[in-house]
């Protein structure tokens, strides 16, 4: 009587019913992909992926990187304001200033064609 | 059965007309160009292809050195400063004008950068000895692109220096005050 009404039951269940398990599992693919691929686009979109040392081809220079800035002292902001508290910020400032100017970062002209070998001299004012 | 025909007859010309844009976009291309270029492009493809390859990759670690230098000097001094004036009542007004357009250029350069760098990154991806034009364009493109984030540098040490001006306006201004307060 039991195995009857057990028969019956199976049977009455709709397509997605019998199916759940594998829903279940298709839906926590689509949900997991759409996480990543959303991930991914704000990881290339933010900018991280140009700051990101640690992605292949980038071993060369990765040990290069500076990790800590501990020689970047930390200003206080809270204290008094007087002769000299303004001549201690304006040295530690002139300080940092300089070492930051010295580096004429993004300069000269690597990608000239010239240089990298791609053009003839006469060639040079059309690029 | 008509339209159909028609509409056939539309999208075959509409397709004759670009492709014949193209044609004469790459004909264009090429007239900039001689043999004689195109050539050593493909003689020197892989000398120049390391050459970018290296670039790229010491460019990266500049971004990420000279970003943590231009960042510290933002949040580490000029912020914390400002705040320290401002929580002592003082006129903080030219030093927070100097931080914010300070903020502003290192978001320029952010956004900067990584335009240079998608441009590098496809200069790279160009095969050099199957096109030639496209990779001479590309490096051209690259080349501008980095040229704009030589000129944020620039501009940042500038901000830098405006800072700096600022700051002794700030400390000339101060002496004022308490000298005028203390007769």
């Amino acid at each position: 009587m039991d195995d009857i009404q057990t028969a019956v039951s199976v049977d009455e269940l709709s397509f997605w019913g019998k199916h759940r398990f594998s829903l279940l599992i298709v839906l926590a693919v689509l949900v997991a992909s759409s996480l990543v691929l959303t991930s991914i686009a704000l990881y290339y979109s933010s900018g991280a992926a140009q700051l990101d040392l640690s992605r292949p081809g980038y071993k060369a220079v990765r040990a290069q990187a500076v990790t800590s800035d501990s020689d970047f002292q930390n200003y206080s902001s809270t204290g008094a304001i007087n002769q000299s508290t303004i001549s201690e910020f304006k040295s530690l400032y002139a300080r940092q200033a300089q070492k930051t100017e010295a580096v004429d970062a993004f300069g000269g002209d690597p990608l000239n064609p010239n240089s990298l070998g791609v053009s003839d001299v006469s060639d040079q004012s059309s690029f | 059965m008509k339209t159909f025909a028609r509409l056939l007859v539309v999208c075959l010309t509409l397709a004759v007309i670009l492709s014949g844009i193209l044609l004469l976009d790459v004909s264009a291309q090429n007239a900039t160009m001689t043999d004689q270029q195109i050539e050593l492009i493909r003689t020197n493809c892989v000398s120049a292809k390391n050459t970018l390859n290296q670039l790229h990759m010491s460019d990266a670690l500049l971004r990420v050195n000279m970003g943590q230098m231009y960042e510290s000097m933002s949040t580490k001094l000029m912020e914390r400063f400002n705040g320290r004036v401002a929580n002592n009542n003082f006129n903080n007004t030219n030093l927070v004008a100097v931080t914010t357009s300070y903020g502003l250029m290192l978001d320029t350069f952010r956004s900067d950068y990584i335009t240079y760098e998608e441009q590098l990154s496809s200069a790279i991806a160009v095969d050099c000895s199957k096109q030639p034009v496209a990779f001479y364009d590309a490096i051209s493109s690259a080349r501008t692109e980095r040229n704009n984030v030589h000129a944020d540098v620039l501009k940042l040490n500038q901000y830098i220096d405006q800072y700096q001006s600022a700051l002794n306006q700030f400390e000339k201004d101060y002496q004022a005050t308490s000298s005028g307060a203390k007769q």
